[in-house]
């Protein structure tokens, strides 16, 4: 191949996705602890200390921007950056300053939208708590981000964009208008941290759940099949399943996830139109999302032993089956007779695990196990540890999962259970009270995630201090290609 | 970057690939889409379609399509209405004719036109106020007077006693429930000296039979009883305390703030007492009357009153 001449960790630049890549891995062990901590608090309430800002309602939003913008975040920027310049075999573009740029600009403001929650300082948003100062900061970025994108591609020197670089774009665009429309809001004052939304009453909450599903639909789902359909086939060095699927799911997927975002309003002041229209189009989400989860699993076909022998492809895989699984589960609950068991129990909170654990956390890990080797020139320092971490993160979510089944569904039947005399048979604190053992399992389930983080922080950890000493005795030999 | 631009034949599956060639490696079958997929997705469609043409479904001009589903129920004005399938039309119909809520409304009607003593001795109706006022006690009470009405010592008054601070009738604890309470008692550390509180705190301690200096309790007795402690404007010279002032009986061995146990030393017992008059009492229970209605205040009170006959 004619670039092969051109060593790789020079054609692109690799220095920002080495970045992102350990501020993923920093912010994922951080977000993730924090998760566990308010699991804990649920199960066991003297955690909170009497502290206000470690309470369950203050550190909830630092564990879920930590987690998706934080690790997710992180993540994408990252593999985003690896895979344009890849698939475009084009240096991305803005030279030193403007992905920098993007990388200290994302992680400021994350971390002081953070700061901020544990003193209150909050929209109430749910996933866009930060207030009005941190918004307008993270519009430059994304603005910055998708200059650089779009730039990167535009220099392709590919006839074809690669399908991992639509479902990118999709991602950045949807996350520019969701991010901007649903932030606005009038501060106080221009000294002041706080603001009031433009939006009132059902316009208010429908505006906010637009973007909350969008955020799922299109930050942690369209992004991370982006990140699937490059280290997939990568990994099993195998063509993708099917072009035709790929594109019927990506434009199916792209037009349906904007109008199911009030089935998270059922059976509240919203018209009944509008909760039609969110159930109708969740189910019509189902198939587009399993074109997604075929065409991965299907590009294993003629390669299925990697399921026995590579780890990497064990999470792989195993993210896409729990994809599968919580896009299955999701149209089922936002049809109304279930919503109305399953909604504001905690079978929401273990349907969001099953899809932030089981699929956007494996997916990022497997492809981090791929590309970090990759980026930094070397090998992996243990696939032995890779395993550890593989079973480590599975049995996390699977307790994790199963324990808010019982919890949610049991609190859900409970809430609607009547005796002979017409009454509600139990009072919400007999709910509380039932879920307590399901919470300490939930927590336990957390913390083998987070321990299977650690393993992976300290592997690769050891993988790059190996690269490192590697690298004086390979400085005047011409490097090998990653 | 010589890239193919010719179709492969895989030989694992036969499958063709597109001929594109991204980053050495990557490349696409031209699979078709599989069959099942693409039905289920069909099915999905028809499904939805269904969906709309049963229910409110997509938004035109300044209204909706309303559906073949229709819901009828009564008006507030009592009239019958038939409207297209609606959430609030739904939820009307649904305590109106609903199983459990025809039978919740039926025992409310019948424990609204009963008096107090009549729901008492009727079995049927009292096993029906256990049901429902435990639903109301543990969404409204327990916070505070715990599961169960056993409270917490110190701050909140134990409902399971047949021990009353502002009384135990049906139209006592009605008046507790729907006005509220603020119990109140001075603290009196700038008022006595050490002495003064010495000698009233053996005397009521001497007031439950608990051993205590007799002669300071005679001394106490008449700070007690006088305007030095004015104690007996609340308690009463007999220290059974004024139910119309929330004031603690003294001589039944019942105590609410302090832990006076009557195996425990007499000196602890007294320091207890002595530190309870010195900082005086506030306690308050929040109105309900703005809360809960008329028939849920009625069920609570004879609840708590079956509470209390355990």
């Amino acid at each position: 191949m004619a670039h092969s001449a051109v060593v790789s960790s020079e054609q692109y630049n690799y220095d920002i996705v080495k970045k992102f890549a350990i501020a993923a891995i920093v912010w994922g062990i951080a977000g993730m602890t924090a998760g566990v901590y308010i699991a804990s608090e649920l199960a066991w309430p003297f955690l909170n200390f009497d502290l206000a800002q470690i309470t369950f309602g203050r550190l909830r939003p630092v564990h879920t921007s930590g987690v998706i913008f934080g690790f997710g975040g992180n993540a994408l920027f990252a593999t985003s950056y690896y895979i344009v310049q890849r698939t475009c075999q084009a240096r991305l573009i803005g030279g030193k300053f403007w992905p920098e740029f993007t990388f200290w600009g994302w992680n400021l403001a994350l971390a002081v939208g953070g700061i901020g929650y544990l003193f209150g300082i909050t929209q109430g948003r749910e996933y866009a708590e930060p207030e009005w100062y941190v918004d307008l900061a993270i519009t430059v970025v994304w603005v910055v981000y998708f200059i650089l994108y779009t730039g990167t591609l535009m220099r392709r020197n590919q006839p074809h964009i690669y399908v991992a670089n639509w479902f990118f774009m999709s991602f950045i665009l949807a996350t520019a208008l969701l991010h901007i429309f649903n932030n606005l809001a009038m501060p106080i004052s221009l000294t002041s941290v706080h603001s009031y939304s433009l939006f009132s009453g059902v316009q208010d909450a429908m505006t906010q759940w637009w973007y909350g599903h969008n955020a799922v639909g299109f930050f942690l789902t369209a992004a991370f099949l982006g990140m699937m359909y490059y280290f997939v086939p990568k990994q099993a060095g195998r063509p993708v399943y099917s072009y035709r699927l790929s594109i019927v799911h990506f434009w199916a997927l792209s037009f349906m996830y904007m109008w199911v975002g009030t089935h998270h309003l059922h059976w509240t002041a919203i018209p009944d139109w509008t909760s039609t229209l969110a159930a109708t189009f969740s189910i019509l989400l189902l198939m587009p999302s399993w074109g997604g989860m075929i065409n991965g699993i299907m590009t294993l076909s003629g390669a299925w032993d990697k399921l026995r022998t590579d780890p990497i492809m064990m999470f792989l895989i195993t993210s896409l089956s729990f994809y599968g699984m919580s896009t299955f589960e999701g149209p089922m609950m936002s049809l109304k007779s279930v919503n109305a068991l399953s909604h504001y129990t905690d079978w929401t909170v273990g349907h969001v695990h099953s899809g932030a654990l089981g699929w956007v956390a494996m997916v990022s890990i497997g492809s981090f196990y791929h590309m970090i080797p990759r980026i930094w020139n070397t090998t992996l320092y243990s696939t032995k540890l890779v395993y550890n971490h593989f079973f480590l993160a599975t049995i996390g979510v699977i307790l994790y999962i199963t324990s808010m089944w019982v919890a949610g569904i049991g609190q859900g039947l409970m809430l609607r259970a009547f005796d002979q005399y017409g009454n509600l048979a139990f009072s919400f604190i007999e709910t509380v009270s039932f879920m307590h053992v399901p919470y300490i399992f939930r927590a336990i389930g957390g913390m083998f995630f987070v321990a299977g983080m650690l393993v992976m922080a300290y592997n690769i950890y050891m993988t790059i201090a190996r690269a490192r000493q590697e690298v004086p005795a390979t400085t005047t030999a011409t490097p090998v290609q990653a | 970057m010589a890239q193919s631009t010719q179709p492969i034949k895989d030989p694992l599956t036969g499958a063709e690939t597109t001929g594109h060639v991204w980053d050495d490696t990557l490349q696409e079958f031209n699979n078709p889409l599989p069959r099942w997929w693409l039905y289920a997705f069909y099915g999905t469609i028809i499904f939805s379609i269904g969906y709309w043409i049963l229910y409110p479904a997509w938004p035109f001009a300044s209204s909706f399509t309303k559906g073949f589903n229709t819901v009828t129920y009564q008006t507030a004005e009592g009239q019958e209405k038939t409207t297209h399938w609606s959430m609030r039309a739904l939820f009307a119909k649904d305590m109106q004719e609903g199983e459990f809520a025809v039978k919740q409304r039926q025992y409310l009607e019948k424990v609204a036109a009963t008096p107090y003593d009549q729901i008492a001795q009727d079995p049927d109706m009292s096993a029906f106020v256990r049901s429902y006022g435990a639903s109301v006690f543990n969404d409204n009470c327990a916070a505070c007077h715990q599961a169960g009405g056993k409270g917490v010592l110190g701050k909140y008054p134990s409902l399971a006693d047949n021990d009353w601070l502002w009384g135990g009738t049906a139209d006592a604890v009605q008046h507790t429930i729907t006005y509220g309470r603020n119990g109140f008692m001075p603290a009196f550390k700038e008022t006595f000296n050490e002495e003064q509180l010495t000698q009233v705190s053996n005397y009521v301690l001497s007031l439950s039979g608990l051993p205590a200096d007799a002669d300071a309790a005679a001394k106490g007795e008449r700070i007690f009883n006088t305007e030095t402690g004015g104690c007996y404007y609340c308690h009463t010279k007999v220290g059974k305390g004024l139910q119309s002032q929330g004031a603690a009986n003294l001589t039944d061995k019942v105590w609410t703030i302090a832990t006076i146990d009557a195996n425990a030393k007499p000196e602890d017992n007294l320091t207890k007492i002595k530190a309870v008059i010195s900082n005086g009492v506030q306690r308050q229970m929040p109105v309900f009357g703005q809360r809960l209605n008329e028939t849920e205040i009625k069920v609570l009170t004879n609840y708590v009153q079956q509470l209390s006959a355990q």
